[in-house]
């Protein structure tokens, strides 16, 4: 149980910075998903927190202590990787014991201990086995086993779940869950998956090359997006954005003329401006509730059973819409899409940032 | 009810060219098989023989009357014995030290970068390309100056300089491929030192190739002919091959066939045990299942 203070931590590997000065404060107990695409920094950055990389600069901090010249072992850190790393000589007992026995615990402690985390990741009948003799699901569970047994300050996962099959992954993803509220121990999780994030994190940090982008609970930064980054990465299927000038009393003009009036309901602009509008997919209806967007032709139908997704064009821009009132869609009739003005969000062009 | 047989069975068109193939893969294999095994086979049968039965045109395949004598006559014309005592020090010591050496170099030029690395590889490989031969006199005047000439330690020297270069280009591809980076990043988590985090876990994952190593570098030592008549030549201290080379210039291939054929015999024997020893650990598939395929 441990809180975790992240202070301008960077890392150059020769000459190259891949993290550029990331600062973030972690709160005992906290369960915080680092999510961003491939390459922007997500397992440097926990390693660094390991102690497996060296940091360039900025300060580590666990319960305030700077730990930043503390090799692995000292940190009292547990990891679980997303190659699983067993120890493959050894039986999924010894792997679990392994670090007790390298902390000289006693074998009654050590046998006590491993029973107890075998018994909560139901492995008890596969404790005599090699890792090779496991399923993906199975040797998934043994690394977290592996973590849990020492109890440690801070539990690090890095995409631990992405050699795992779809149906497996969603029973995973509520194990872990369920596992962080039992023992309340601070996790901090890397996945690229934001599906993964929304569903298990208390908090999110939403990582763009090197840099974070926002950090904020699931629905803040679902409802609330700090940036185009973020609103784009966040949501599935993702938000749809489109390109256009906004006026000062509200009126946004598509590139091809096309006009939406958002009126009182548009953040203040101060004459035309380069924006970028953002509307999600289960935002748009047919319904006629809300405002005009325009008249969409339909190009793709999905069903997925409880919805269909639709994938249109309104003047001459793509837009993706969820359907959840089960109509019959086919290729090539048009409808009329309506949003509410406040399901709208609304993005400065070249600097991504929201406006208010 | 319909009937299954009602169907027609689809017929493989290349069956018949599937069992020619293996027809030809058997009798070349077989032949080869022959071709290897047959003078090991003369070898063996004539060491349970008489000289007067060798000579007989014309041969006997089998021993008519089986005799352990050319056995003991090896022992009494030459010091078979302690002869093979020096080879098996000399080959033993070599494989330990040169496995232990070349273990820990792979493991560092496997695992760190650091500036010379390259540079490293590179001289390694080079050494590689030197024809032994060439290497005689300098290697013949080092030992010497050392005065080691006709001693142990020596040839063991000499040995273990000319195996470890391979073993560690060897050794580097095996803990690069067979033994992930995170195994030894786990195991530092868990508590262990640089140190022990080796010893615990990358040595015991990577036993198959350290055996390959130790084995290749063990039988290197022991069928090596060339060094040990140059550093080793002497009296008592000589090596098996060596000492099997002087017997046949000295009866072995004439009067004493029988028992020059039963010092060869004995002379095979080590790295056959050795090899139905270990073999177990040159399987591999030790590694399976460390991380996803
Ligand atoms: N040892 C290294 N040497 C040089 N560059 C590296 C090294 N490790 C990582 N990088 C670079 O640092 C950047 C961040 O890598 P990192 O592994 O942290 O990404 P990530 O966010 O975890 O991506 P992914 O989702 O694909 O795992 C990448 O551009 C990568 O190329
Ligand atoms: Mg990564």
């Amino acid at each position: 149980m441990s809180s975790v203070k992240i202070r301008n931590l960077r890392k150059s590997f020769g000459s190259l910075e891949v993290v550029h000065g990331v600062s973030l404060n972690i709160s005992d107990g906290e369960f915080v998903i680092l999510v961003g695409p491939s390459g922007c920094g997500k397992s440097t950055l926990l390693r660094m927190i390991a102690g497996l990389e060296n940091i360039t600069a900025g300060d580590v901090i666990v319960d305030d202590v700077i730990i930043n010249k503390l090799p692995p072992r000292e940190r009292n850190i547990a990891m679980v990787f997303q190659s699983y790393a067993l120890y493959p000589h050894m039986t999924v007992r010894r792997n679990m014991a392994f670090s007790l026995k390298l902390a000289g615990k006693d074998r009654a402690e050590i046998a006590e201990k491993v029973a107890i985390a075998a018994e909560v990741l139901d492995l008890e009948h596969l404790l005599e086995r090699k890792p090779a003799q496991l399923s993906g699901g199975q040797r998934q569970r043994v690394a977290m086993g592996r973590a849990i047994v020492r109890n440690p300050k801070l539990f690090l996962f890095d995409e631990p779940l992405s050699n795992l099959d779809a149906k497996l992954r969603v029973q995973m993803r509520a194990e872990i869950k369920e596992m962080h509220q039992r023992l309340k121990t601070t996790i901090i999780y890397v996945t690229h998956d934001q599906v993964e994030a929304m569903t298990m994190a208390d908090r999110i940090v939403v990582m763009n090359e090197g840099n974070i982008e926002q950090v904020g609970l699931p629905m803040e930064l679902y409802y609330r997006p700090q940036t185009l980054f973020v609103a784009s990465f966040i949501g599935s299927p993702a938000m749809n954005t489109v390109e256009g000038k906004l006026s000062a009393n509200g009126l946004f003009r598509f590139s091809r003329g096309a006009e939406i009036n958002f009126g009182d309901a548009s953040p203040r602009s101060g004459g035309d401006k380069d924006v970028v509008l953002g509307i999600r997919p289960e935002n748009i209806n047919t319904r006629r509730q809300g405002i005009p967007i325009g008249e969409a032709r339909i190009r793709v139908v999905e069903p997925m059973g409880s919805e269909t997704l639709l994938s249109t064009s309104v003047h001459d821009e793509t837009f993706v819409f969820l359907d959840r009132d089960r109509q019959e869609f086919s290729v090539g009739d048009t409808r009329v899409l309506f949003a509410e003005p406040t399901d709208f969000h609304f993005f400065e062009k070249t600097s991504g940032e929201r406006l208010a | 009810m319909t009937s299954a047989t009602a169907f027609p069975v689809a017929k493989s068109r290349t069956r018949a060219g599937d069992a020619l193939t293996k027809a030809v893969i058997y009798i070349a294999l077989a032949m080869m098989l022959v071709y290897l095994l047959l003078p090991v086979y003369w070898m063996i049968k004539s060491s349970f023989q008489s000289n007067f039965e060798i000579q007989r045109i014309p041969p006997l395949w089998l021993p008519a009357d089986p005799t352990l004598k050319p056995y003991e006559n090896a022992g009494l014309l030459i010091p078979m014995w302690r002869y093979i005592y020096n080879s098996l020090f000399v080959s033993a010591m070599t494989a330990f030290i040169a496995s232990g050496i070349s273990c820990t170099a792979a493991y560092v030029l496997a695992r760190f970068r650091f500036p010379g690395a390259t540079l490293i590889l590179a001289l390694i490989l080079i050494t590689q390309l030197v024809p032994p031969i060439t290497r005689v006199f300098p290697v013949y005047f080092l030992i010497q100056s050392f005065g080691m000439l006709n001693t142990y330690s020596g040839l063991i020297f000499a040995y273990v300089g000319f195996s470890v270069p391979f073993a560690v280009l060897l050794l580097r591809g095996y803990f690069q491929t067979s033994c992930p980076p995170e195994l030894e990043e786990a195991a530092l988590m868990d508590g262990c030192t640089y140190f022990s985090a080796f010893w615990r876990v990358i040595l015991p994952v990577s036993l198959p190739g350290i055996a390959a190593v130790t084995i290749f570098t063990f039988l290197n030592a022991w069928n090596d002919f060339l060094w040990a008549s140059l550093l080793l030549s002497s009296g008592e201290m000589k090596t098996i091959q060596v000492g099997i080379g002087e017997f046949s210039t000295e009866g072995g291939s004439t009067e004493y066939q029988n028992a020059f054929m039963a010092a060869c015999v004995v002379s095979t024997l080590p790295a056959l045990i050795l090899f139905f020893f270990v073999q177990r650990w040159l399987v591999g598939g030790l590694t399976a299942g460390a991380v996803k395929a």
